[in-house]
């Protein structure tokens, strides 16, 4: 018995003319929802991972706007025990396996039936698409239990925070027109800053490969173990170095579509929706997630498709 | 009132029952708010920062050094590293004035499946920057940015552990989203100043509140086999003290039982959002106001519409402060 993974869809502008956080995330929870054939009211969990948005909204978290547009359980106060819980995780790319870990374990103790972690990241700044490194990208991942399969049942998050400024990013208060002379005027803008330093992506390469180490000593497995690999971020300046020093061969890795290559918080789902296409993650025994970014993060998930 | 742009003749004071609150000196952050609670949640504790096996930051504001708004890495690895607890897990979780309930609901699910034994959820709000904005912009008692005025900043954490021995804990948590519900309050970054600024449709909100926490509330005390007259405190999300009582009174009425004690801290802090219900129980435990054996309901209000209820019971905590510690 285990938390399984009943849909996995990743898109980009989705035909949208001016794709916001929320329209794609909408888009891929309805894509993810319509894939597993469940209604929006079944959803008991929503959790958003994404984390860079065109407006930067402080509150309420992006998850309850998405339940409500996708209609999960609106109307009267959800009394007789049925109601979808929202709220936002900020991990970054880690994101979602955090997501994961979370929902799995109240899939685990009967809390919730069914768990979506929805993703989305667009340009902090709509009219500087340069402002931002990453493709905008929407993702929904639904979760469920099943009781012929073993599913989610091992996770690893470790930090490497000696190189926690390698990449940072924020909100800055900037002036634009001088001083203030009339109050009630603007003279600035909150702009969205990202910051990345020389050494970032190899660093990621490093921490990713120690922390998969570690995760596979902890559960005393090996990498012939492994039978598929979901890696986020997809860009070769990060994948190529750590299967070749992790010794994993290509044919065993989830390779992105193109056209999702370089998205943010999306990449787990984004591998994983291609392993569900190409029919590799049900035939895999052994799946494992590795996902890295800012603080260094490094998150590890296993899922096994094999009888508990 | 005396920032305000425009003379407005809002009696503030009168309308909310805030007399005080705090705001941050020079240096201060969301992250140096949430560090200070951290350090101090310990100490009142009987773990180090090594036992702390997961650590859930829940910010709103998430200011830091030079960003008025921190967005990676998450605030929780600098809070983890400042006090020491580096072997945790960390992630920020945000919903907005129910963030800290809602790392507790999470930390409670993972303690009781024995994933952990110890977690922290801690919170540094430094907030009252929305209110510099909103009063340059105020120009009556109808304003959506009225809420605004009432906010003050605060850091608060909490420490969620195994019961030793089976001792009492937490006997009930959930929580539910309204979303239908959800764009009654809006914060974005403000186009005037640093910071935010937030936009709430206030009286909306208290309706939406009241009629639909009271049923929510109801079916979760019937489930859990608790009567809200066995509630001996009640904490709610602090907005104003006017607010509460009003609040309070038409639950009651709904309900037909009401809990011995509400606790009122607004007052006296203004609204630190997700702090709040924290704010209020360190202060109750500080004063020791609260007893072993006693009761205590926390109830989280926030922008979503989120409603999160916990009871628990009041153990070895009292131990640990007043003029005991």
């Amino acid at each position: 018995m285990g938390a399984h993974i009943e849909a996995a869809v990743a898109l980009t502008s989705h035909g949208l003319r001016r794709p916001t956080a929320r329209r794609l995330a909408d888009a891929a929870a309805r894509a993810g929802l319509a894939q597993a054939g469940k209604e929006s009211g079944e959803v008991d969990m929503l959790i958003n991972a994404g984390i860079y948005r065109e407006d930067n909204m402080g509150e309420p978290a992006l998850a309850a706007l998405i339940q409500e547009d996708i209609g999960a359980n609106l109307g009267q106060p959800p009394v007789g025990g049925h109601g979808t819980f929202s709220f936002d995780l900020m991990n970054g790319v880690c994101g979602v396996i955090s997501g994961i870990q979370l929902e799995a374990g109240l899939l685990r103790s009967g809390v919730i039936r069914l768990g979506a972690i929805v993703t989305s990241d667009v340009h902090p700044n709509l009219k500087d698409p340069r402002s931002a490194p990453f493709r905008p990208s929407g993702g929904a991942l639904l979760l469920d239990w099943d009781a012929s399969i073993a599913g989610f049942t091992d996770f690893h998050i470790e930090t490497f925070p000696e190189y926690e400024d390698l990449l940072v990013s924020g909100l800055a208060w900037q002036e634009q027109n001088g001083p203030h002379r009339r109050p009630r005027r603007s003279s600035g803008k909150n702009l969205m800053a990202i910051e990345g330093k020389p050494g970032y992506q190899a660093r990621l390469v490093d921490c990713a490969e120690e922390a998969t180490r570690h995760f596979l000593r902890r559960l005393g497995m090996g990498i012939s173990e492994i039978d598929l690999f979901v890696p986020a971020p997809s860009s070769a300046d990060f994948l190529e170095p750590l299967l070749i020093r992790l010794g994993i061969p290509g044919d065993r890795v989830a390779y992105v579509a193109e056209d999702l290559e370089g998205v943010y918080t999306t990449g787990p789902i984004a591998a994983l929706q291609a392993a569900i296409k190409s029919g590799r993650l049900r035939e895999a025994h052994n799946t494992v997630l590795v996902a890295a970014g800012a603080g260094i993060t490094v998150a590890l998930a296993l899922y096994r498709q094999t009888s508990p | 009132m005396q920032r305000t742009s425009h003379r407005t003749r809002i009696q503030l004071e009168r309308l909310t029952g805030i007399h005080e609150r705090r705001v941050v000196g020079p240096g201060e952050n969301s992250l140096t708010l949430a560090t200070g609670a951290a350090r101090d949640c310990l100490t009142h504790s009987q773990h180090q920062a090594a036992d702390i096996e997961m650590l859930i930051s829940t910010s709103i504001t998430r200011s830091k050094g030079k960003f008025s708004q921190s967005f990676e890495p998450p605030l929780s690895l600098y809070v983890k590293q400042a006090i020491g607890a580096t072997q945790a897990v960390n992630f920020d979780l945000s919903n907005a004035c129910a963030g800290m309930l809602t790392g507790v609901f999470v930390l409670q699910d993972l303690i009781t499946r024995g994933e952990i034994s110890c977690g922290m959820v801690v919170s540094g709000e430094y907030i009252s920057h929305l209110s510099w904005n909103a009063a340059r912009q105020i120009r009556s008692i109808f304003s959506k940015q009225l809420a605004s005025l009432t906010l003050g900043d605060a850091g608060a954490a909490v420490i969620v552990e195994r019961t030793p021995n089976g001792g009492p804990g937490i006997d009930v948590i959930g929580f539910t989203t309204l979303a239908e519900h959800s764009r009654l309050c809006l914060a974005f970054p403000s186009n005037i100043g640093p910071g935010a600024q937030m936009y709430t449709k206030s009286r909306t909100l208290h309706r939406v509140a009241i009629d639909d926490m009271a049923p929510l509330v109801a079916e979760v005390m019937e489930e859990a086999g608790i009567a809200l007259d066995d509630i001996d405190y009640l904490i709610p999300h602090q907005t104003s003290a006017r607010a509460i009582r009003k609040g309070t009174q038409e639950f009651a009425r709904r309900l037909g039982a009401k809990p011995k004690h509400v606790v009122v801290t607004v007052e006296e802090y203004g609204n630190t959002s997700s702090t709040t219900l924290f704010v209020a129980l360190h202060k109750y435990l500080e004063e020791q106001r609260l007893h072993k054996g006693d009761r205590v309901m926390l109830l989280a209000l926030a922008s979503g519409i989120e409603i999160g209820i916990a009871v628990f019971t009041i153990d070895s905590q009292v131990d640990h402060y007043g003029r005991t510690h």
